[in-house]
C-alpha cells in the first residue's frame, strides 16, 4: 500500500442493522488524480462517499487524509467538499450568494468574496452577469457549473462528486464530462467521482474502481479495466463482451466446447490443468472469409443487426450462445439475417480470466 | 381551449353567485352596524356611526379585544415554535412510531371542538386549575398547534435534505444551518401557519366558551349578547373583527413582500 497517498481507507466496514453495505474496503487515492468509483445501484458506492465526506459514521476501520485520521471528524470540519446528485443549490440565494456561501462561513470580506466568485464564474465559463441571477433562472447545465463553482470556492483538499450528471440529457452530459475533465486538469485538484455509468468513468478518470456488493472488484487505470478485467462481473459491467469457457489439460492442450482453436495457440494466464473465461470485446471480432486464418473461430447464424450511430452491432447465434460483433459503419457486412457466418479473432486481442480451480 | 361565449357567461354567473353567497351576510352585518336603531331590522331607516364611537369608548370592548388579542398572539407564537420543531422532527428524522405519532397528534383536529372544550374543562377541574384566558390558550393550542404543524410540515417535506447536508459539508454548524438554510426555506410555511393560528384562535368560539372561565373573548361575548340582552354593538364588533383579520392578512402579505424585495435589493447591491 502506498503510504504517500492523499486519502487512505483501511478496512472500512459499514453496517446498517444486519446488512453489511461495505465489507472491509481498502483504498489509496493519490493527490491530483481523477478517481472514479463505478458500480451498479446497491453496490455500496453511495454509502462509501457519504462516509468519506462525513455524513455517516463507519462501523469499523479508519480513513486518513494525509497524516491525520478523519473518520471521527464531523463533516463541517473536514477539508473536503461534495457536489451532490441533486446539486443542493440553495434556492433562496442568488448564484453569487451560493458561490460565496463557504467564504461567508469563513468570514471573508464581501469584496474578497465577490472577487473570488467572479473568478470562479470565469473559470466555469459563466457570464459575470449571472452573479445576481436566481437559481430558478438557471438551466440544468448552468446549475451544474454553479454547484462546481461553489465547491471550488470552498477550496477543498478533495472534491467529491455524487453522480451529479445523472439527471441531464445525453448531449449535455457528454459536454459536461469533457468540461469536468478539463476543469480537473486546470485546477490540479483531487477529484473523487462516483457513478453507475461506465462511459462517464471512462471519459474522465485516471483510475477507476469497480464496486460490487460492498467491496472493490478491481482498481486500475481505465484502459486496463476495459481490456483486462479480473472477473466476469467487471468484464460484463464494462460494456459489451463475449466470454467463452476454456480449459487446459495437464499437458497444456487448450480445449473449448464452442471455439475451434488453431493448433499451437497459447493463452496467457492459462496454466496446465486450469480453466476460465476467454474474453474478447465485440470490436475485436472479425468476420472470416478469404485467406486470413484466426487463432479462434466459430460459426453461427446472423441473428440481428443494430445501428449504434458510428458503429454497427451484429448478433450471431452460435452453439455457445449469442456472440456480439461490432464494426465501423464503413466496414459494414454484406450479409442478411439468417445467413451462416464464420467469425474469428486472435489470441492477442483476447484476455483470459482465470477461475479458481 | 378557447372558452365559448355561453361557457363564459355561465362561469361569470356562477362566480357572482358564489361571491354573493359568501359575502351577503357580511355585508348585511356591515349595514346593521351603521344603523341608528337599537335592534337589527331591515331596511335601515337612519344611518349613523354612533355605535362605532361607543365601541371604541367602551371599556367592555377594550377588555374583550385585549383578552382575544392576548390569547391569539400567545397561541400564534407558541404554535409556530411548536410547528417548526415538530415539522423538522417529522420531515428530517426517522424514528420508530414516527408515522403513528404523526397521525395521533393530528387527531384533535377531527374532534368536535365542543366535546374537546368540555373534556379540557373537566381535565382542568380535576387538576384544580381555575379556568381563565390562560387555560383558553392551552385549549386553543391543543386544536391549533397540530394544524400549524401540518402546514409547516408540508413545506418541510418539500425541501431537499441535501441542502442542509451541503451547508454542513461546506463548514456550517447546526445553528448556522438553521439560520441560513432551514429557517429561510421554511419561512413561507411559518408565515401561513402563523396566519392560520391567529385567525383560528381569534375567531374561536367553542373552545373558548368552555375554557375561559370568568374571562371572555370577543366571539363569546358576541354569542352571549345574541342569546340574551342584544347589544347594538354586536354587528359593530363583528365588522371590526373582520376588518381586523383582514388588516392582519394584508400586513402579513406586505411584510412578505418587503422581505422579498429587501433580499433582492441586498442581492443586487452585493
Amino acid at each position: 500500500m502506498d503510504s504517500s497517498a492523499l486519502l487512505r481507507l483501511r478496512g472500512v466496514v459499514k453496517k446498517f442493522g444486519d446488512f453489511t453495505a461495505l465489507k472491509g474496503v481498502d483504498l489509496d487515492i493519490v493527490e491530483g488524480e481523477f478517481f472514479t468509483i463505478v458500480g451498479p445501484s446497491g453496490s455500496g458506492k453511495s454509502t462509501l462517499i457519504r462516509l468519506l465526506v462525513g455524513m455517516d459514521e463507519l462501523t469499523e476501520g479508519s480513513i486518513w487524509l494525509r497524516d491525520g485520521r478523519i473518520d471521527e471528524t464531523p463533516a463541517n470540519l473536514r477539508p473536503t467538499c461534495m457536489v451532490f446528485q441533486s446539486l443542493a443549490l440553495f434556492p433562496h440565494m442568488t448564484v453569487g450568494q451560493n458561490i460565496e456561501f463557504p467564504l461567508k462561513l469563513r468570514k471573508e470580506a464581501p469584496a474578497a468574496r465577490r472577487a473570488r466568485a467572479e473568478e470562479l464564474l470565469d473559470l466555469l465559463r459563466l457570464p459575470r452577469s449571472y452573479y445576481d441571477k436566481r437559481i430558478s433562472q438557471c438551466s440544468g447545465g448552468e446549475r451544474q457549473r454553479v454547484a462546481l463553482a461553489r465547491a471550488l470556492a470552498f477550496d477543498p483538499e478533495i472534491l467529491f462528486f455524487d453522480e451529479p450528471l445523472s439527471a441531464l440529457d445525453y448531449r449535455l452530459r457528454k459536454t459536461l464530462e469533457k468540461e469536468l475533465k478539463d476543469l480537473h486538469a486546470r485546477t490540479g485538484k483531487t477529484f473523487v467521482y462516483i457513478t453507475h455509468s461506465l462511459e462517464e468513468a471512462m471519459v474522465m478518470s485516471d483510475r477507476i474502481a469497480i464496486m460490487k456488493e460492498g467491496h472493490f472488484e478491481q482498481i486500475a487505470v481505465a484502459d486496463e479495466i476495459y481490456s483486462a478485467p479480473v472477473s466476469r462481473f467487471v468484464a460484463e459491467f464494462m460494456g459489451e463482451v463475449n466470454l467463452f469457457g476454456l480449459r487446459a489439460d495437464d499437458a497444456g492442450l487448450i480445449t473449448s466446447d464452442i471455439l475451434k482453436i488453431r493448433a499451437g495457440v497459447a493463452v496467457d494466464n492459462l496454466d496446465p490443468g486450469g480453466h476460465g473465461l476467454l474474453m474478447v470485446r465485440p470490436e475485436y471480432v472479425r468476420f472470416a472469409g478469404g485467406e486470413r486464418a484466426f487463432d479462434f473461430t466459430l460459426t453461427g447464424t446472423l441473428h440481428g443487426e443494430y445501428a449504434l450511430g458510428s458503429r454497427i452491432q451484429y448478433e450471431i447465434e452460435t452453439t455457445g450462445g449469442m456472440v456480439t460483433v461490432e464494426k465501423l459503419r464503413e466496414d459494414r457486412l454484406n450479409a442478411s439475417e439468417g445467413e451462416q457466418v464464420t467469425i474469428g479473432f486472435d489470441s492477442a486481442v483476447t484476455h483470459f480470466i482465470r477461475e479458481a480451480t | 381551449m378557447p372558452t365559448s361565449r355561453s361557457t363564459r357567461i355561465v362561469l361569470y354567473v356562477y362566480g357572482i353567485l358564489v361571491i354573493a353567497f359568501l359575502y351577503l351576510p357580511l355585508v348585511s352585518v356591515a349595514f346593521a352596524s351603521v344603523s341608528r336603531a337599537r335592534y337589527l331590522s331591515f331596511p335601515i331607516k337612519r344611518y349613523s356611526t354612533k355605535w362605532y364611537g361607543e365601541a371604541v369608548e367602551s371599556s367592555t370592548v377594550s377588555e374583550l379585544l385585549t383578552t382575544s388579542l392576548t390569547v391569539a398572539v400567545l397561541v400564534t407564537v407558541i404554535s409556530v415554535v411548536v410547528a417548526f420543531f415538530g415539522a423538522l422532527a417529522f420531515a428530517r428524522y426517522q424514528w420508530r412510531y414516527r408515522t403513528t405519532f404523526q397521525k395521533l397528534i393530528l387527531l384533535p383536529i377531527f374532534f368536535p371542538q365542543t366535546v374537546l372544550g368540555l373534556a379540557l374543562l373537566m381535565w382542568f377541574n380535576s387538576l384544580g386549575i381555575i379556568p381563565s384566558w390562560k387555560t383558553a390558550v392551552v385549549a386553543h393550542l391543543v386544536w391549533i398547534a397540530p394544524i400549524a404543524t401540518l402546514i409547516v410540515s408540508i413545506r418541510a417535506y418539500s425541501f431537499d435534505p441535501a441542502l442542509e447536508e451541503a451547508a454542513r459539508d461546506m463548514g456550517a454548524g447546526t445553528w448556522t444551518i438553521l439560520r441560513e438554510i432551514t429557517l429561510p426555506l421554511l419561512m413561507p410555511g411559518m408565515v401561513s401557519a402563523a396566519l392560520f393560528a391567529f385567525l383560528l384562535s381569534w375567531g374561536n368560539f367553542p373552545l373558548s366558551l368552555f375554557t375561559t372561565g370568568a374571562d371572555s373573548t370577543l366571539p363569546e361575548w358576541l354569542y352571549a349578547k345574541m342569546v340574551s340582552g342584544y347589544s347594538p354593538l354586536v354587528p359593530t364588533l363583528g365588522v371590526m373583527s373582520v376588518v381586523g383579520s383582514f388588516l392582519l392578512i394584508l400586513t402579513a402579505l406586505a411584510v412578505a413582500w418587503l422581505l422579498r424585495t429587501n433580499r433582492e435589493a441586498r442581492a443586487a447591491q452585493n
